[in-house]
């Protein structure tokens, strides 16, 4: 058996201070390293008052007492996490604990030991105040984390992970149906990306669009890192999801708006330019002739003049009233969408050109099964339909009955209507990019104004949709519009 | 008295303008001889004609070119004139006319050195006379 001083000078190595209880006097006596450590008091007669009422901290008072009794007077085992105050008046945390008695039968003293667990402490709270901090960064961001074995590929996916996908926590991903979780045209990029990650360690950091349990299409950034054994082998890849769903929509919701404000401040760049340009050349012929008036020396070269001037006023009525029908056009966006019907918005196109079509002997051919109605607005269908199947008509290739061909479909969830013709077709090459433009004519045809696909394209892109064509010279010409 | 000009030529799908125009040339006997071309298509298909045939004296010595033209406008003609006109001795004078006050216009006429100006219509009768003087001179 040790004696004291060896006991103590062991414990003293170990930073464990202990009492020494008499049990039947209720005598306590310290060791010397208790007493150092809570600067050598002087503690008077009733030590364990003293320490009740100066040392512990006042929260674990009632419990020491009580844990103190049932040692001394029941020989129960006392074990207590407490906070004592040290010589430099701060509080450490402290185990408290009596040492067994080996020796069956009754005995006269308790030995209760101190052990500074202080630095333990400290960790463990470090410790879940930085899981606290993790585990609300991850539920405040949607970060999921993830683990792919790249041997077995087995995946694990923590809670977060499992809540992005829509997965219930006990779901486990299936190794060979991984894929299952990424949009169709990601899963080469994504399978990509793996093998570069577990073959050659390259890291990655991407934004994917992913699939919920449900089928649910939403974006994430993704980041994966290679994890490797100690034979520097890589074993598995490891990263985050952060659900980014809601940014990358905003984000394309942005971009979106910025396209429309975009062709929107176009189209007002282009009808400003010809407003003025429209007008001024009007003004400016009646400038001129009001010039030549007080120049021209014969009756005759005046009267011709003034016929002139006749011309102009017709000429800008007419252009006032094409500007006006522009604006107007415009401003009936006010109006509402509602279902319009493919074949009664074609009707009454057929009725208004009905004369064009039985001079020119043209045949309208319409194909509406896939997709009957559109919510659109009608006016604007019927406008476009008139312009396409106008132009069509206006186009034709001479010597030969111009065929019309009308059509609607949907593909991947869009809806799209095409007009095509066997009409004298369009060099694209030199044309295609000014197509849509105002006031040009691309024949040196009588009936061009130049005005009609400005106006449908127009249209089509105030309604969110786009237009498109293709053509062939002497075969004929497809007009693709995608509402 | 003498004409100032030899040949002046008219690039402009505006009938009527193009007729005062005709008119202010006959009034003030700014040029000897005048001709009409719709668009820049027809004027090109002139020019280039004019290089096959070596007539270099139906060139003329002043051009009036509009912008907003069908089939082919101003730009494109500017465009494809350039190429050719390297191959002519004499020299043109070539002014952009139009009734566009748009800057970006004003400025892209300017970037072709052949433009000796951009002119807005109207333009003012003193202003054509000066014009066929200058170009004389």
């Amino acid at each position: 058996m040790l004696n004291d001083l060896q006991l103590n000078n062991i414990l003293e190595d170990f930073d464990v201070a202990y009492w020494k209880i008499n049990l039947l006097t209720r005598e306590i006596s310290w060791s010397e390293h208790f007493n150092h450590l809570i600067g050598d008091p002087d503690p008077g007669n009733n030590k364990l008052e003293y320490f009740l009422e100066h040392v512990l901290h006042k929260d674990y008072r009632y419990d020491f007492r009580e844990h103190f009794e049932d040692l001394v007077a029941r020989h129960k085992p006392f074990t207590a996490e407490v906070r004592l105050k040290l010589e430099n008046g701060k509080y450490r945390w402290f185990e408290c604990r009596n040492l067994k008695s080996r020796e069956k039968g009754l005995t006269d003293a308790a030995v209760l030991l101190f052990v500074n667990i202080h630095q333990a402490k400290r960790d463990q709270y470090t410790i879940e105040e930085n899981f606290f901090y993790y585990r609300e960064t991850a539920e405040m961001t949607s970060t999921g984390g993830w683990y792919l074995d790249v041997k077995t590929n087995v995946v694990y996916w923590d809670n977060v992970t499992k809540k992005i996908l829509d997965c219930p926590i006990d779901y486990e991903p299936n190794p060979d149906d991984r894929l299952r979780f990424y949009a169709p045209d990601q899963r080469e990029k994504v399978e990509n990306l793996f093998k570069k990650c577990s073959v050659f360690g390259i890291p990655f950091k991407v934004e994917l669009k992913m699939l919920s349990l449900h089928k649910r299409e939403f974006w994430v950034r993704a980041t994966g890192k290679p994890v490797y054994n100690e034979e520097q082998e890589i074993i598995g890849i490891r990263g985050v999801y952060q659900d980014i769903d809601e940014q990358k929509t905003n984000e394309l919701n942005l971009q979106n708006s910025l396209d429309i404000i975009a062709s929107q401040n176009s189209r007002l760049f282009n009808f400003a330019h010809i407003v003025s340009h429209q007008l001024r050349s009007h003004s400016s012929n009646l400038s001129l002739i009001s010039q030549l008036l007080n120049e021209a020396r014969s009756p005759e070269d005046k009267l011709e003049l003034i016929n002139n001037i006749g011309d102009i006023s017709e000429n800008l009525e007419e252009a006032i009233k094409q500007l006006n029908n522009m604006v107007t056009r415009q401003l009936s966006l006010r109006k509402k969408r509602q279902n319009v019907s493919f074949k009664e918005a074609l009707d009454v196109v057929i009725a208004s050109i009905s004369s064009l079509i039985k001079r020119e002997n043209a045949e309208i051919i319409a194909e509406f099964d896939k997709l009957n109605e559109i919510n659109y607005i009608s006016e604007y269908l019927e406008s476009i339909l008139l312009n396409l199947i106008t132009n069509a008509i206006k186009y034709k290739q001479r010597g030969r009955k111009p065929i019309i061909y009308v059509q609607t479909y949907t593909e991947n969830g869009d809806s799209y209507l095409e007009v095509s013709d066997n009409g004298m077709g369009i060099d694209l090459d030199e044309y295609g990019d000014k197509m849509f433009g105002m006031y040009k004519t691309f024949h040196r045809h009588p009936e061009a104004k130049g005005i009609g696909l400005f106006i449908t394209k127009n249209q089509v892109e105030t309604m969110g949709g786009s237009i498109s064509v293709t053509s062939t010279v002497n075969i004929g010409t497809t007009f693709k519009i995608k509402f | 008295m003498e004409h100032p000009v030899e040949l002046a030529c008219i690039i402009d799908d505006d009938r009527i303008y193009v007729n005062l125009v005709k008119k202010i040339i006959e009034i003030k006997k700014l040029s000897k001889n005048l001709i009409i071309f719709k668009n820049g298509k027809e004027a090109l298909d002139y020019f280039r004609s004019i290089l096959e045939n070596l007539s270099e004296e139906q060139l003329p010595d002043i051009i009036f070119l509009d912008l907003n033209m069908p089939v082919m406008d101003g730009w494109e003609f500017l465009g494809e004139f350039v190429k050719i006109k390297n191959n002519f001795n004499k020299k043109i004078t070539l002014y952009v006319v139009s009734s566009s006050i748009d800057p970006r216009d004003l400025e892209r006429a300017k970037s072709f050195n052949m433009v000796t100006d951009y002119l807005i219509k109207p333009i003012e009768l003193k202003k054509f006379e000066k014009i066929f003087d200058r170009d004389v001179a």
